[in-house]
């Protein structure tokens, strides 16, 4: 085996590796996650988006060993550790984990906490480490109740850091915040973790949160994986209707792929598209367009009649009721400039930039 | 084949099995816990027919009659003087409510058997107030005496739990219902009292489970009920009639709580919380000293009274030397067998909890129902299946202290599980699940994170356990090996005597230390 | 796991520690049926003299119940009893076991057992105390049927038919009257007594206070009553003494020895002990009852023995019908109904 064969080798080892895993919770007839498969990249951080129910948690903790999956098979850095003949229970995986709520423990100080997994003979040297990381130098002897929520969000990371996990798992690591504090907060856990060259998967059902932090996301919706990809892919190419509106907003009219196959024929007229699937002509389909790739031009091919606006500094969020050769009126999304001056009323020229445009599945 | 028994284990936990050694443990717990109260069941069952029927023809009916009468009055009253009590304190103008709000609670720690002794020493033939015209109209050795002194000191049940129902109970109602047009005590009839139902329910539960199980207060004021005749059949060693008339008080008690669970189906109240909780006072106006003077009334007899008898006997006593060296060692069996039964419920409190919150089947929830066996009947049949289980397989700890302190664990375990449960409801099991991704077995979690977490509720419950052990008089007086008399069986035996001067000072003993863990108490409710 | 094993380790030490207790020697384990104040100063006396470590258990006449059930587990050296009827059936019952100590060979064979097993300590005669202030000795039941009198409705007190002395002086009217008239004299008396106490205690104090008119009492606690300071207006009655009467009824309370004692030669030093003569002196003053050690002077104002009228039963045969009576008293809810 020469140096090459080593590398690919490692390189196909991911941190994480889930094969049609499923799992059904007692007492109910739907599974919670159903065959569930995806691998994480070393060194990446990987976020399971989707409402409350779809099995994002529950993927979690299967990953962590809090819960056994009914069939499937999972693997942490190559080794499988829960299949059917396999179990290896959490303390054995090596993962660190931060919890929701945090789950500091009460009754140790800064310190101890983020030292609880270490071993003896680094642990002092460890946990200095962790808290220069972590920016909480100088609390050490605190206690989890005389900590602000970012401090503690902050000892929940260092902890789950602190024994070298071959994977740190955050459930739902935000919610528990403030809005001003979320931000700041997303900002410092990827740059932590980052820092750290730990392996991330998170959990969350705020999309912001996803599209900020992450390397991949994961979106899931009723048990299953519905689209795998980049923030950027995710956001400007979604590939079903519940992607769309789930990561953000969209507006989904239907269509048929123009004879180039750059376009789509719809009621609005020809929308340029870059993200076809490779489909034939002719071929019906849905289409999402991203209110950013709505551009107010006095050119524009596209006239519609300001239906209700709301400023959010930001942007300007125009509805925009679109009657001409449609039946019944299509209501379109689109984010302005905020320097934009529209009112209610005001009939808009626009038009569709490729960008933001995708086709996708209708359902 | 070991694939389908792992599948099955697997699938009898819920996919969440508990280690093997915790499971072990609060099986031997649960199961200990259980045996003596089936055995009394199995052996009364057995009874034959013949003991049956001649049992059903002389004593059952007549006990029967007592027992419910008693428990019936007693709970009318409790239920009466606890919800006008309640109402007083935590909704009126009433003059010092704030210390009434505790004082009020006080008889809780003053044992009926010491409050009966005391109610002999001033309403007795021999009493204080003896001499005084009519005394002879009014006998303390009656239904009426039994009746009264039981109200007396069991109030609180009621009184705590409806006043706690009372604080949380939005405003909101009450006003609305004054904005429709209805004055205050309609009020206080009509929204007030239908919506404390659940809490009267809860403590009028606890008042007659309470006097079904009474055995002091009833034998020493001489009346007689299930307990006192169990008591009575035991001390004959006729343990066929004891088994047989037990089988009736434990479903006559079951039967009382099956009917509370039922009645108060489908009256779930919801106490928003959102309302306003604090409210104006509702002023009493011209039934403002006539109210302060009833709530006095209530606090002098329930605890003045009592405690002012023993005070003045405990000095006679003191002063004729009752502290000698005899009373210093039934204080230390007292203490010793509280305390180790109080330890030992400490130890074996935890995993049954631990093993019902989180690792849910219908193994640990049926551990946590059978552990509850011992404490929802009398002392006298726990006693009893004691009684049977070590003379027939535990010959070599028969009339020893081990048994007497088993006794106590088996009677008063689930306080302290009520505890640990109230304190580890409030754990996080992320916590737990934080320990266990940081590399701790599951049982290394228990003790270096669950464990010192938990270890409030666990040390407070341990004090329900050591004061209601100290108390403990039926299974004690059963049980006790000989030489080993605790400080609740000399009140008894002293009180007994007529030797009050004797029988005070270990009584005030006794009551004293009980007022300790009444903060955790009150705290409870 | 450290801490579960010391947990588990110190469980089982101490489950060590107190089964060994249960048995060590240097000790004597005294079940009694008799009143505590009687028994403490001579089991007080005892543990001085020896050094021996007594441990007591008070209760009362079932205690016989608790030896028949501890017949393969002997956990009792020796059993304090009220009443020689308690003893002979637990002799008979094969339960006790013989004594050749010379001491015991002294007391007059009528009042111990042939084996020795047990040893009447002091006789007692059952009395009807009565308050001179409420009624007059003229006016007073002179026989015990008499206390079936309607006329007498609520206004005397007796024992539970559980009491020891009461179980015996039952018995002695079984043998003389039968079963029938016995069972009629229980049920009316339980129904015509103002109040049925545990204790005899209770009864002289109630009466003395005048609380009730009489009661049905063992001599001494009349003279006890008689040395109080106040309530000391009582006199005593001794049923039966007409010319047809069948005689009072006098009784031996003693001690018997346990077959299988864990501690048995501290047993019997202990039955020794009581039949020295400072022991007996003790009964007969302390506790006002008639020593049965020949040559133990009594109080002065004790009646003696010859001057009364006896029943004709033999203390001996009324442990063979003891069950029985048990029985007869059960039913007629003289045991366990206490309330009026």
């Amino acid at each position: 085996m020469d140096a090459k064969q080593i590398l690919s080798e490692v390189k196909t080892i991911s941190a994480i590796e889930l094969n049609l895993v499923v799992k059904t919770y007692l007492g109910s007839s739907e599974p919670a996650v159903k065959g569930i498969s995806l691998s994480v990249d070393s060194g990446s951080i990987v976020t399971l988006l989707g409402p409350s129910g779809c099995g994002k948690t529950t993927t979690l903790r299967l990953i962590a060993g809090f819960e056994r999956a009914d069939s499937g098979e999972i693997k942490l850095a190559g080794k499988v550790v829960s299949d059917m003949s396999t179990w290896v229970p959490p303390e054995r995986r090596g993962i660190g984990m931060v919890f929701q709520d945090y789950a500091l423990f009460p009754h140790l100080n800064v310190r101890d906490n983020i030292g609880f997994g270490c071993k003896s003979h680094q642990r002092a040297e460890r946990i200095r480490e962790i808290l220069a990381l972590v920016d909480l130098t100088g609390l050490e002897n605190r206690y989890p109740h005389e900590l602000s929520g970012g401090q503690q969000q902050r000892v929940a990371l260092g902890r789950a850091l602190a024994p070298h996990p071959v994977v740190v798992l955050l459930d739902e690591p935000f919610s528990n915040l403030d809005a001003d504090l979320r931000a700041q907060m997303r900002l410092e856990v990827k740059q932590i973790i980052t820092a750290a060259g730990a392996t991330a998967v998170l959990v969350t059902h705020d999309q912001r949160d996803a599209l900020s932090i992450s390397d991949q996301i994961v979106v899931m919706r009723d048990g299953r994986v519905e689209q795998i990809g980049s923030p950027r892919d995710v956001y400007q190419h979604p590939e079903s209707r519940f992607v769309a509106m789930f990561v953000g907003d969209s507006n989904i009219i239907p269509g048929i792929i123009g004879p180039d196959t750059k376009s789509i024929e719809t009621t609005l007229g020809l929308v340029p598209c870059n993200h076809t699937h490779d489909l034939p002509p002719g071929q019906p389909v849905y289409l999402s367009i991203r209110p950013e790739s709505i551009e107010l031009t006095s050119e524009g091919s596209v006239e519609g009649v300001v239906e209700s606006l709301s400023y959010t500094g930001q942007s300007v969020d125009v509805k925009i009721r679109v009657d001409q050769g449609v039946n019944p009126a299509l209501i379109l999304l689109a984010h302005l400039h905020p320097e934009e001056k529209v009112q209610r009323g005001d009939k808009l020229h626009f038009r569709i930039m490729p960008d933001f445009v995708a086709v996708i599945r209708e359902h | 084949m070991p694939r389908t028994v792992s599948a099955y284990w697997l699938k009898l936990w819920r996919g969440n099995p508990p280690g093997i050694f915790l499971a072990l443990l609060s099986l031997v717990v649960g199961c200990a816990m259980f045996i003596p109260v089936l055995y009394v069941f199995v052996r009364g069952l057995q009874g034959g027919t013949a003991s049956w029927m001649r049992l059903m023809d002389t004593r059952i009916p007549i006990l029967l009659q007592r027992s419910l009468g008693l428990a019936l009055v007693v709970t009318v009253l409790g239920v009466v003087i606890g919800v006008a009590a309640a109402w007083l304190v935590v909704r009126t103008d009433l003059p010092g409510k704030r210390a009434w709000q505790w004082l009020l609670a006080l008889p809780m720690v003053i044992p009926p058997y010491i409050g009966a002794i005391t109610y002999i020493i001033i309403f007795g033939p021999r009493g204080w107030l003896h001499n005084l015209p009519g005394a002879h109209l009014f006998s303390i050795y009656s239904f009426g005496g039994v009746a009264l002194v039981l109200t007396t000191f069991t109030y609180p049940y009621v009184y705590l739990i409806c006043s706690a129902s009372l604080k949380r109970m939005s405003r909101s109602y009450e006003e609305a219902a004054q904005a429709a047009g209805f004055s205050r005590g309609a009020v206080a009839l009509r929204v007030v009292l239908p919506m404390l139902r659940p809490a009267i329910g809860a403590g009028a539960l606890l008042i007659a489970l309470y006097v079904l199980s009474d055995f002091g207060a009833i034998s020493i004021l001489r009346y007689n009920t299930f307990t006192t005749a169990i008591y009575y059949q035991m001390g004959s060693f006729d343990h066929k009639a004891a088994s047989i008339l037990s089988v009736i008080l434990v479903l006559i008690s079951l039967t009382l709580i099956w009917l509370e669970t039922k009645t108060r189906q489908g009256q779930k109240f919801y106490v928003t919380k959102g309302g306003l909780a604090r409210g104006a006072e509702i002023p009493l106006g011209i039934c403002k000293w006539p109210s302060f003077i009833f709530i006095f009334m209530l606090f002098a007899v329930s605890v003045l009274l009592p405690l002012g008898v023993l005070g003045y006997w405990s000095y006679t006593g003191i002063v004729r030397g009752a502290l000698d060296q005899r009373f210093f060692g039934f204080a230390l069996n007292s203490l010793s067998t509280a305390g180790i039964a109080s330890i030992l419920s400490m130890t074996f409190a935890l995993p049954v909890v631990y093993l019902k919150l989180r690792h849910p089947s219908i193994v640990s929830y049926s551990l946590d129902k059978m552990a509850y066996a011992g404490y929802a009947l009398p002392g006298v049949v726990v006693a009893l299946g004691l009684v049977f289980v070590f003379s027939n397989y535990l010959p070599f700890l028969y009339g020893s202290m081990a048994m007497l302190i088993i006794s106590y664990v088996v009677r008063f375990l689930p306080q302290n599980m009520q505890a640990v449960e109230a304190s580890l409801n409030l754990v996080s099991p992320r916590i737990e699940e934080a320990g266990r991704s940081l590399g701790l077995p599951p049982w290394q979690t228990l003790f270096k994170i669950t464990l010192p977490v938990v270890a409030p509720g666990i040390l407070a419950g341990g004090a329900f356990v050591f004061v209601s052990a100290l108390k403990e008089l039926p299974a004690t007086l059963l049980l006790r090996p000989p030489g080993l008399d605790t400080l609740a069986v000399r009140v008894w035996i002293e009180a007994g005597e007529g030797f009050y001067h004797a029988a005070a000072p270990a009584a005030l003993i006794i009551i004293l230390i009980s007022i300790l863990p009444l903060k955790w108490m009150l705290s409870k409710y | 796991m450290k801490k579960v094993i010391l947990t588990f380790f110190a469980i089982a030490i101490f489950v060590a520690a107190l089964s060994g207790c249960s048995a060590k020697p240097g000790e004597l384990v005294v079940y009694s049926a008799r009143n505590e104040s009687f028994v403490l100063p001579l089991t007080t006396a005892f543990e001085q003299q020896t050094g021996i470590k007594v441990r007591l258990l008070t209760g009362n006449e079932a205690l016989v119940n608790k030896l028949g059930e501890e017949k393969n587990n002997v956990q009792a050296d020796i059993f304090f009893s009220n009443d020689a009827g308690a003893m002979e059936f637990l002799r008979l019952q094969g339960l006790l076991q013989a004594n050749k100590s010379p001491a015991v060979a002294a007391i007059d064979p009528l009042y111990r057992s042939d084996d020795g097993s047990w040893v009447g300590l002091s006789a007692r005669t059952r009395v009807l105390i009565y308050n001179t202030d409420l009624i007059s000795e003229e006016n007073m039941p002179k026989s015990l049927w008499e206390l079936t009198d309607p006329k007498w409705e609520g206004q005397f007190m007796i024992t539970r038919g559980g009491n020891g002395s009461m179980v015996a002086h039952v018995a002695a009217l079984r043998v003389a009257w039968g079963d029938e008239r016995t069972t009629e004299w229980l049920t009316k008396v339980r129904a015509n007594a103002g109040v049925i106490v545990s204790g005899h205690t209770d009864i002289r104090r109630a009466v003395g206070s005048g609380e009730y008119k009489f009661g049905l009492v063992n001599n001494y606690y009349y003279h006890l009553q008689l040395a109080e300071d106040k309530d000391n207006n009582v006199g005593a009655i001794y049923p039966d003494q007409g010319a047809d009467g069948m005689g009072a009824f006098v009784n031996a309370a003693g001690v018997a020895l346990i077959k299988g004692a864990p501690n048995s030669s501290n047993a019997k030093k202990f039955v020794d002990f009581l039949l020295q003569p400072e022991q007996q002196r003790m009964f007969a003053f302390n506790n006002k009852e008639v020593p049965l050690v020949p040559g133990v002077e009594t109080v002065s104002e004790a009646k003696r023995i010859d001057e009364y009228k006896v029943m004709s039963v033999r203390l001996q045969d009324i442990g063979a019908v003891w069950a029985d009576v048990k029985a007869l008293i059960e039913a007629a809810g003289l045991d366990w109904d206490l309330s009026k």
